[in-house]
């Protein structure tokens, strides 16, 4: 469901570029999506540029990874070996595991060839012959119509041998996940590829230099792949216009929870966060009152109150103590019981930790067992310090993000909504049931 | 070189270690669970992090390659807090049952805890609980999951170095858990490397449950006995009785490897199949007797041959003073050169020789496996020396070297092969002379005009193996820097093992003018054969490889030993045969061996044992050769005496002695002498130190060495370099190989004969025996997997189970040889291998009596 | 095309045949409903890969069913954005409805419920997914709809997929 783009403030100044082709009839369809203008900005790369050219323009523009980390993307393609001696890989990041986040399912299922469009052009640029999207099994309408405009794109000559008449030739091959979170991290899709299971890797070696298959890989989120075309047609510095210089461009932002007009919005980078749910989003539900929001998944610590003001770009908002993540904005009113959202939350990363490393499989177990006491109204007086050891013991530690991500939430929530936890602990109930 | 500093030290070390190794060279401990020397790092169970100065957290410094100038600290209060914390995770959940825990006292989760751990838990809820019972995963691995820790030591042990892929991770998370198939292990090597590496009591040995404390064992560091790679190990011992086997984490051949057989199968010096006493052939039954009596006896018996030949047989899994002294006593006291180290082949001398004492490779298999291509010839080292195989396995994939394998059985190791190349059984000698033809084309096209004319062979190899195997063999070895050929005794099972032979010697001759500084080892099954060699307990070889010919090195011995030793070459065991079946072989003297079981003519075999005015058996258990003696004398087993083997890699090492002779037995050694002095000689010197010392004055390769130099990790052999000498090819003669199925034997993974088939344990594990053929020969006889067929040649008949391999070429048949009860040895024909068989549907298993033919089974008797 | 034939053409896309054992497990699964023993045998078996390999696989990822379950697998998410929509009020509605609780199957084979993390769909929480189908914004009344068409269905003897008009929330 998407949301009216009827908001005075923005709209006059910015118009949807990733999202301008969803609501079309037939949206998904080859014809529809060329109808807008699609595949210009792959015949023009084709046509006008080298490889490394794309990677400049693309550096030039400060695209940073959609994904969640925020790496700067031209970057990451530089990376890349220029002479291998092995065949270089795409993988588009289409795992979308991170909970309150649904932007990339949107495109896929209602303009899949954008994402077509900037996997052949970044393929391109890193000189890949073969790409997987690897898609989270879920996603079954969305798998269908890449299937189709995979199919389609073939026929017309976007994807396959000597595309557009050009020495370039791009497969594109759909992998489905089966449900399991970590596939997101992008060394462990990697492992889900090759057919293990999906546990994160050592780094380095990073995988732009030994990746999928020991080749050359290069990682990249669905918006992060569809930014590409349009900063070939419109140019770096428009996209680096767009939102903080050193976090810019057009923003996909998922909003859900306890607001009022939940959906999928776009708007620069950067907008602030009470601008973005109270303006656009419709703020509160009648009669009640916004106290937390988590602004980029739940990996994203919780943002109390005062802190609504922050931009939503990475910078700022780590800045502020939390991140950007993947722009999952999760809003939670007043009637809410936060001991109830960070169990949640702990409960959610507990299964899905891969096992591989000791403080998230094992801490994140202990933490459960905790909070679900505390929540349940049988907390303990020591109960609030054992988590906070807990999350020192394994903040940092981890091996990949995920454990971090449970810790910090955690953190934030303790930090924040301490005393809801202390009313637990002490009242032996939870208020708000 | 990088230079760093941890902790304050500055030093200098390899670019490309890593942090814990840097810190290990300075002795600074620090803890680790998941990291394994010999394994890829993981860095999952994130006990060994330390700071590094500039980066924002902490590393794992198992993981962490240093770099120059890096500042390395490994013993914070952060540290420390974090190292606690980690332990504190992991005990949240274990389960903290240590005083009934197979691994209470030697586990690493406990000492780890005192060393580093809190002293207090805040964990106070239900700990998870996977299930309430162990889980037998096989008949000797039983799995308690609660204990785990994660470290996947034992799965990437089982797939990365085993290559058996058969232990893996299933379920994520929390519920992650180590298991078999479908929670099963029932098919896989059960070598029990996992139980080893697994640092806490989440696998555990099934055979050792309960049976100790580890403070309550004496430990013995011996040799394994089961085969020629010579793997060290630990027995555990409880009050005489043996208890377990343990691997030895740094040292010897194998680091911390071992197989099924040498794992679980030292059970057999348990036995109750021992003799018991000295026993005599009283109107044709043996009855026991009193050392005396058959002291009497046998002086009696002696006398009585004194002027006929005399022929002795000693096993290549005797310790070398043994075979020492055995040589010394059959050529001084029975003066005879008749002495032979094996009943199922012959070892042509005058190629074998050249080749022991000057090429062969007395080097570490680490050492010699690390050369960029290695050529396996014959056999199936997966079966036959797995944990050979593990290392070969782990050196080609750490080093990605071209491994190049010529067999005509497959073996898992084919999997990790550049070239695989599959021949007809018996084809070795062909297929070599094919290789080596393609090398001198190659070696001539690359130099065109120049070819060095010792490469250019008088007449040519003759190819007479078809398909382009061969071709893609040379142009492997010759893409090589350098090349290790590793030979399968089995070769020499062949009638043209002479003639296959003299192609390997032509292939490292040739391998040398190419300048790929080739080494050489043989895969022996035996334990001690290349020692059994190398003392000399062969025909025309005196100890040390001389040819009994050599006047001068008679002399040498003579002097020694103060005594003649006659100039003449022997009999091999084979001529030994023949004239007892003459009826001129006096005495017959076989220690340890059974060659009624092994011999590859059964009724031949029995029809001359039978023959020889006086057989004489000296061994520990009841062979079927020892139902035919006329007297025999219980002998030490494996782990009653003290002594050295040598190993396939030339390896001296100490077998040690870790229980008592039981019954009446008597040490080897002890025996000799109680026979030298029957006819009146005595044998100087006559303990074990002594003689070893004494075969490093006199036997070339194994001079200078000491007592103490065979330390932990044994001591090397040497060879004597030659000059290289480019002696002409020789041609081969085109070889008449039908299509008919060809029955080949040898060993399996779980019994290698003689001392596994006394292992209650590996018979447990060990499938019954079978009949292994191809897919497309089954069907086309029409078998079914698993159900039982008769193998017939012109000699007999046996009947076992079939199991079909998929790998199989066509033609070829495979019966392992190490099952008693089969009596394998009954189809074959002397100087016929392998031996055309056919092979079809049988109703039943006809069980086979497992006693001799021929004089009452003694076990009765014996006590 | 026959299900061996759909895993030789998944295992066309990878290099490395190991790669195809999750495709081939979505496929056998499509096939028989759910993974016993011997369909993950065959498996290992067709892509010519260590059976342990595809054991690991079909029990590391929650997709894939080694135990049967019902008709209709009914997946309520109950992650933060749905539980905060009022997912938990629909679970116990469901368990109460059906007789059962969370995580089983009801006697006739016809339903198993679970609760399952986001499936990516947050702007139309509370969801849930049934079949390959996605049910959103749902409460108790849309709910009860849905398990009277589900049924019906079922009593037609039609597939699994049932019109809706939740399909991903379009
Ligand atoms: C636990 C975890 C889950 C992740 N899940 C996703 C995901 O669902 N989708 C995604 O694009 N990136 C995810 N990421 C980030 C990826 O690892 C990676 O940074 C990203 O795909 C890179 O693409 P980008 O540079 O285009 O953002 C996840 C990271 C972690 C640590
Ligand atoms: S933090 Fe550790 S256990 Fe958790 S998902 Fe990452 S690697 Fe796996
Ligand atoms: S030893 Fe380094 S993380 Fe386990």
């Amino acid at each position: 469901m998407l949301p009216p783009q009827d908001c005075r403030e923005c709209s006059a100044v910015f118009e949807p570029v990733l999202l301008r082709n969803v609501d079309v009839p037939d949206s998904h369809m080859l014809s529809a999506y060329e109808a807008g203008g699609g595949y210009r900005a792959l015949a023009h790369t084709l046509r006008k540029h080298t490889p490394d050219e794309i990677i400049e323009l693309v550096k030039k523009s400060n695209l940073r990874g959609r994904g969640g980390a925020g790496f700067p993307t031209g970057m990451k393609w530089s990376f890349v070996p220029k002479q291998a001696g092995k065949p270089k890989y795409l993988c588009c990041n289409a795992d979308e595991g991170e909970p309150g986040t649904f932007k990339d399912r949107i495109i896929m299922e209602r303009d899949p060839h954008q994402l077509i469009e900037g996997m052949a052009i970044s393929g391109y640029a890193i000189g890949a012959q073969t790409a997987y999207v690897y898609i989270r099994g879920e996603y079954v309408l969305a798998i269908r119509r890449l299937e189709q405009a995979i199919a389609e794109a073939h026929a017309k000559g976007y994807l396959g041998t000597h595309i557009l008449g050009s020495d370039f030739n791009f497969i594109v091959h759909i992998h489905c996940g089966a449900g399991a979170y970590i596939c997101g991290e992008e060394t462990a899709m990697l492992d889900s590829l090759e057919g293990k299971r999906a546990q994160p890797r050592l780094k380095p070696p990073f995988p732009a230099v030994e990746g999928l298959y020991a080749s050359p890989t290069v990682i990249n989120n669905v918006e992060t792949l569809i930014c590409v075309p349009h900063i070939v047609i419109r140019g770096a510095d428009w996209f680096r216009g767009i939102g903080p210089e050193k976090s810019p461009g057009p923003k996909l932002y998922c909003l859900s929870g306890q607001v009022r007009k939940p959906g999928l919005y776009e708007l620069p980078m950067g907008i602030p966060l009470r601008e973005l749910v109270d303006g656009h989003a419709g703020g509160p539900l009648p009669g009640r009152k916004i106290k937390a929001i988590i602004p980029g998944g739940v990996s994203a610590p919780v943002i109390p109150e005062s802190g609504f003001d922050v931009g939503m770009d990475f910078d700022s908002l780590a800045a502020a103590g939390s991140m950007l993540g993947s722009a999952g904005v999760i809003v939670i009113d007043d009637t809410t019981c936060m001991v109830k959202v960070a169990t949640r939350i702990v409960e959610f990363f507990h299964h899905e930790s891969c096992g591989k490393c000791t403080p998230c499989r094992e801490g994140l177990n202990w933490v459960v067992k905790v909070l679900r006491r505390v929540e349940a109204g049988q907390g303990e007086p020591g109960d609030v310090a054992q988590l906070q050891a807990l999350c020192k013991g394994i903040f940092g530690n981890t091996f990949c993000a995920l454990g971090d991500g449970a810790a910090m939430g955690l953190r934030a929530a303790l930090e924040h909504f301490e005393h809801e936890f202390a009313a637990h602990i002490e009242e032996q109930r939870c208020s708000f049931h | 070189m990088v230079r760093i500093t941890i902790d304050e030290h500055e030093l200098e070390v390899e670019a490309g270690s890593t942090v814990l190794q840097a810190a290990q060279t300075l002795g600074i401990e620090i803890p680790t669970f998941c990291y394994l020397k010999r394994l890829p790092a993981l860095a999952s169970c994130r006990m060994c992090l330390v700071e590094i100065a500039g980066q924002r957290r902490l590393q794992p410094s198992c993981a962490t390659v240093v770099t120059d100038g890096m500042v390395v600290h490994t013993n914070t209060p952060l540290i420390e807090e974090t190292r606690s914390s980690m332990l504190d995770m992991l005990l949240a959940n274990h389960p903290l049952d240590c005083p009934i825990c197979d691994k209470g006292g030697e586990c690493e989760l406990q000492d780890m805890v005192m060393a580093y751990g809190p002293r207090k838990s805040g964990f106070h809820d239900v700990k998870r609980v996977f299930h309430s019972r162990d889980i037998r995963l096989s008949p000797v691995i039983i799995m308690n999951v609660n204990r785990c820790i994660q470290c996947q030591r034992c799965v990437r042990m089982c797939e990365e170095v085993v290559g058996a892929v058969a232990l893996g991770t299933v379920e994520k998370g929390m519920d992650t858990a180590v298991t078999g198939f479908e929670g099963s292990l029932a098919t896989c090597d059960q070598c029990g490397n996992c139980v080893e590496v697994c640092p806490v009591g989440a696998l555990m040995s099934f055979p050792y449950r309960y049976k100790a404390r580890p403070w309550d064992l004496a430990e013995t560091d011996t040799i394994c006995p089961h085969c020629g790679t010579g793997c060290q190990l630990t027995v555990g011992a409880r009050k005489g009785e043996f208890m377990r086997v343990r691997s030895k984490g740094e040292h010897g051949v194998n680091r911390e490897t071992l197989c099924v057989r040498g794992r679980f199968g030292l059970d057999f010096v348990e036995s109750r199949d021992r003799i018991r006493r000295p026993m005599i052939r009283r109107d044709s039954t043996l009855v026991p007797v009193s050392w005396d009596e058959a002291g009497d006896y046998l002086r009696r018996r002696l006398s009585a041959v004194e002027n006929k030949l005399a022929g002795g047989l000693a096993s290549p899994r005797l310790p070398n003073e043994v075979l020492y002294q055995f040589q010394k006593l059959m050529r001084t006291v029975l003066r005879t050169n008749s002495i032979d180290c094996s009943s199922r082949w012959s070892t042509p001398f005058d190629t074998m020789g050249p080749q022991v004492a000057h090429f062969y490779t007395r080097a570490p298999l680490e050492q010699v496996v690390g050369n960029d291509r290695v050529l396996v010839i014959g056999g199936n080292v997966t079966e036959e020396n797995p944990v050979t195989e593990y290392l070969l396995r782990d050196s080609v994939r750490q080093r990605q070297a071209g491994l190049l394998m010529l067999s005509a059985r497959p073996s898992r190791l084919d999997a990790d092969a550049r070239v695989v190349v599959r021949i007809r059984p018996g084809a070795e000698a062909a297929a070599l002379a094919a290789v080596v033809a393609e090398l001198v084309a190659i070696a001539g096209q690359a130099a065109p005009g120049e070819t060095p004319a010792h490469i250019v062979s008088d007449g040519g190899p003759v190819a007479t193996i078809s398909g382009d195997g061969p071709q893609h063999l040379a142009a492997a070895l010759v893409e090589g820097r350098n090349a290790t050929l590793l030979v399968s005794a089995d070769i020499l099972r062949s009638p043209e093992a002479r003639a296959t032979l003299q192609q390997l010697n032509s292939l490292l001759q040739l391998l040398r003018a190419l300048g790929k500084d080739p080494a050489v080892q043989f895969l022996f099954d035996r334990a001690n054969q290349l020692g059994a060699w190398d003392m000399g307990v062969l025909p025309a070889a005196l100890p040390g490889w001389r040819a009994v010919g050599d006047d001068a090195a008679r002399a040498l011995f003579e002097q020694g030993w103060s005594a003649e030793v006659p100039a003449e070459p022997g009999a091999d065991f084979d001529t030994m045969l023949d004239l007892c079946e003459q009826r001129r072989m006096g005495a017959l003297y076989i220690v340890g061996s059974d060659p009624l079981t092994t011999y590859p003519d059964r009724r031949f075999v029995q029809r001359a044992l039978g023959s020889a005015n006086l057989l004489i058996v000296q061994d520990a258990y009841l062979t079927d050769t020892a139902g035919l003696a006329d007297v025999v004398l219980p002998a030490a087993g494996f782990g009653e005496e003290s002594g050295t083997f040598t190993n396939n890699e030339g390896r001296v090492q100490k077998v040690s002695r870790f229980r008592e002779p039981p019954f009446e037995a008597r040490g080897n050694l002890a025996i000799f002498d109680f026979v030298a002095a029957l006819r009146g000689k005595v044998l100087r010197p006559s303990m074990s130190g002594e003689i070893l010392d004494e075969i490093t004055r006199l036997v070339p390769a194994y001079q200078g060495i000491t007592q103490e130099d065979i330390g932990a990790d044994g001591a090397f052999t040497k060879a004597t370099p030659a000059s290289l000498e480019m002696s002409s090819f020789v041609p081969m003669p085109a070889s008449s190989i039908g299509d008919q199925l060809m029955l080949i034997t040898g060993n399996c993974l779980f019994h290698n004969g003689y001392l596994s088939e006394r292992s209650e344990i590996l018979n447990t594990v060990a499938d019954d025996p079978y009949v292994e053929m191809s897919s497309s020969d089954a069907a086309r006889l029409g078998l079914t997997d698993g159900k039982p067929v008769a193998v017939r040649s012109t000699q007999g008949e046996l009947t076992a189970k079939l199991r079909i391999n998929r790998r199989f070429p066509e033609g070829l048949v495979f019966v392992p040889e190490n099952y008693r009860a089969l009596r394998l040895n009954s189809l074959m024909q002397r100087g016929e291998y392998p031996c055309p068989v056919e092979v079809q549907p049988a109703h039943e298993i006809i069980a086979m009596a497992t006693t001799t033919e021929s004089g009452a089974r003694p076990l009765e008797l014996g006590g | 095309m026959g299900m061996r034939e759909e895993i030789e053409t998944a295992a066309e896309r990878y290099p490395d045949r190991r790669s195809a054992i999750m495709p081939a497990l979505l496929i056998a699964q499509r096939e028989y409903g759910h993974l016993p023993r011997p369909v993950l045998e065959e498996v290992a078996e067709v892509l010519g890969v260590e059976r342990i390999w595809v054991y690991e696989l079909a029990t590391f990822y929650t997709l894939f069913h080694t135990e049967p379950v019902g008709m209709f697998h009914l997946q309520l998410c109950d992650n933060v954005s749905c539980i905060l929509c009022g997912s938990e009020v629909l679970l116990s509605h469901m368990e109460a409805v059906l007789g059962i609780r969370n995580g089983d199957t009801t006697s006739d084979r016809l339903f198993t419920l679970s609760t399952v993390e986001c499936l990516g769909a947050c702007e139309m929480a509370p969801v849930m997914q049934v079949g390959d189908d996605y049910h959103g914004n749902l409460d108790i009344a849309r709910i009860d709809a849905l398990l009277d068409r589900l049924r019906a269905a079922a009593g037609q003897g039609a597939d699994v997929h049932v019109a809706s008009a939740g399909l991903s929330g379009v």
